[in-house]
């Protein structure tokens, strides 16, 4: 559904966020896609939904296709009319209109798409607390609430792949758990394709059938989920398994300290 | 006390202008963030507009008699025999010119529209998510440009343009008090207040409204929404453009058209800032607020201090607040 091809990414024209990135998301599959603050998963995913240009970034070498089509030269807001939408990170709610209002506006990806018409409902039965709250001002909601109305525009726009950056960010964990329960819901029922950016790797490991280890601008590591779960390097560094005051086997902490030290710089 | 009365409502009428100028100002800086510093000029080419299509071209040898002056034979009859000066005599002065008057109004919106496209098309839309500072800048060297292509296409000044409603004079007792207006001066205030509600209630209350209020929040994540930006970019040059020409014909009808309209920007911005660049209750209410100090300094001080001592208190509420009466905070960061 989504390729990116060897993408390279720069900054005003002078500081190089991706440096020939390629990953794959499947037609009807949760992808997630894990790496460490600065990794350039954010930009991978605004190269996906060509918002880079908007904040002076540029796709160089590469190539980007959303259902076999080339995304160079679609508008953001064509790209969603497509089916492709980009649920960002730290929610980027419109804060000073009503919950409402926000689906409205999420309700233009639907223009011009004939037979379409935006279920404001469906989205309050997922999130009642979101109906309860229609006619409030978004910025007064709760942080949970708030990812879920991030959630619910794109439930509005009923599109074919949602890209989720950090959706688990500064949330609870048992909204986090209700977050992803509903990622795992739409792709069930609707089968939305999925291509989830985390930090959190227990969570998204929960939903996910495949995923994408990144680190500096580049893919370090992929796999399907079972493999990556039992990856020692992945275990100790993204699962935060077998550090836990226990005694650790001597060479591979070696081993992995090595790794993480990568990792981390 | 009976003349604070007149001269209040005076000060109204006049703020309610101020407020149609403003509303350019507000939506453009609503939308794209752009302090448009040639509102005025937008609002100057308005004006010279409307004396194209309400005064040059009735002039011209080839137009038709209608055109120049409608006169069927029931309201020639109903003229003859009226006395000067008579109320009824004004109303049909202005039937007499409402030929001009429409042709002049709808002349000079759709030329106003085409100028804000081409200025929004060619020198914003390509400066589009690199600096709004650029953009900005833009609208400043557009004001030389503006006012000397005014100078190159419309050689002459003018000082009669048909006013938009018959100039009848009202008397009416308010607190037993007699006040005394000229109806163009109601009915162009009336317009104004009008036509800002109009403006409010749509981005407040339609989807179109949705989508400026979102772009106003969050540029990038309403195009990421499928709201085209740059439509709601040109739709807002569009509005400025045409509640510019309007409020250029009725600046035409009271002072006459020359370059010096376009100066009204500078101070109508002035008001804007006091009011908070992005809210349009707290800039209406600056612009009454301006008016009315205006008429006041105009009766106790005279003439020459009205045009000071208002914006003396502009600069003291920006003082104080510097993001307005009403604003944003974030209007700071610009
Ligand atoms: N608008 C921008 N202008 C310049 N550089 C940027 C911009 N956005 C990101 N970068 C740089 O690109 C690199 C990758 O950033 P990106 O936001 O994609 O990381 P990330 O993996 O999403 O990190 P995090 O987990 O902290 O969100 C960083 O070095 C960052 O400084
Ligand atoms: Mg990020």
């Amino acid at each position: 559904m989504l390729s990116i091809e060897n993408i390279e990414v720069t900054y005003h024209h002078t500081v190089q966020a991706l440096r020939g990135l390629s990953l794959e998301v499947p037609k009807g599959r949760i992808v997630t896609l894990l790496g460490t603050n600065g990794a350039g998963k954010t930009t991978t995913l605004k190269a996906a939904s060509n918002l880079l240009r908007l904040e002076n970034g540029e796709v160089g070498e590469g190539r980007i296709r959303f259902k076999g089509e080339d995304t160079r030269h679609i508008a953001p807001d064509m790209l969603v009319k497509k089916g492709l939408f980009h649920v960002r990170e730290g929610r980027r709610i419109f804060a000073e209109m009503t919950v409402e209002d926000n689906l409205i506006a999420a309700s233009y990806a639907l223009d011009g798409r004939p037979g379409l018409k935006a279920d404001f409902d469906k989205v309050y039965d997922f999130f009642p607390q979101l109906r309860e709250r229609r006619k409030q001002i978004a910025g007064y909601l709760s942080g949970g609430e708030q990812q879920m109305l991030a959630f619910g525009r794109a439930m509005i726009a009923q599109p074919e792949m949602i890209l989720m950056d950090e959706p688990s960010l500064g949330l609870a964990p048992k909204v986090v758990e209700e977050i992803f329960e509903t990622i795992r819901r739409l792709n069930a029922e609707d089968g939305t394709t999925m291509l989830v950016v985390e930090q959190n790797a227990g969570v998204a490991f929960s939903v996910a059938d495949y995923g994408y280890i990144m680190e500096s601008g580049q893919i370090v590591m992929e796999g399907d989920v079972p493999t990556l779960r039992n990856d020692p390097d992945i275990q100790s560094f993204y699962l935060g398994v077998g550090g836990e005051g226990n005694v650790r086997q001597s060479f591979r902490d070696v081993k992995h300290y090595k790794r993480r030290k990568r990792w981390l710089s | 006390m009976g003349q604070i009365l007149q001269f209040g409502i005076n000060g109204l009428m006049s703020g309610a202008i101020y407020a149609l100028i403003a509303v350019g100002i507000v939506s453009v800086f609503k939308a794209t963030k752009v302090v448009n510093f040639a509102h005025g000029y937008l609002i100057m080419f308005g004006a010279y507009f409307y004396f194209t299509f309400a005064v040059l071209l009735p002039g011209m040898s080839w137009a038709p008699a209608w055109y120049v002056s409608w006169e069927p034979a029931w309201l020639v009859e109903m003229k003859e025999g009226l006395p000067m000066f008579s109320p009824l005599g004004a109303v049909l002065d202005w039937l007499t010119n409402l030929p001009r008057v429409i042709i002049g109004l709808i002349g000079a919106l759709a030329a106003n529209a085409v100028v804000g496209l081409i200025i929004e098309r060619v020198l914003m839309r390509p400066l589009m998510g690199q600096s709004v500072f650029a953009m900005i800048m833009v609208t400043v060297g557009l004001i030389s440009v503006m006012s000397g292509g005014a100078q190159l296409i419309w050689t002459a000044d003018a000082n009669y343009v048909p006013s938009l409603a018959p100039n009848t004079p009202i008397r009416f007792t308010l607190f037993d008090t007699q006040i005394f207006l000229f109806g163009t001066d109601l009915v162009n205030a009336v317009i104004a207040v009008l036509l800002f509600g109009a403006i409010v209630a749509m981005v407040q209350f339609t989807k179109g409204g949705v989508a400026i209020r979102a772009t106003a929040e969050d540029q990038s994540t309403a195009y990421s929404m499928g709201i085209s930006v740059p439509r709601v970019f040109a739709r807002a040059w569009v509005l400025a453009s045409l509640t510019g020409a309007i409020a250029g014909a009725i600046l035409a009808t009271r002072n006459g058209v020359s370059p010096s309209l376009g100066l009204f920007g500078f101070s109508v911005l002035a008001i804007v800032l006091m009011g908070g660049l992005d809210s349009y209750v707290g800039v209406f209410i600056a612009a009454l607020v301006v008016g009315v100090l205006e008429a006041m300094t105009q009766w106790k001080f005279g003439g020459d201090w009205a045009g000071i001592v208002p914006y003396v208190a502009v600069l003291l509420v920006i003082l104080v607040r510097p993001h307005g009466l009403f604003g944003q905070k974030e209007v700071e960061r610009i």
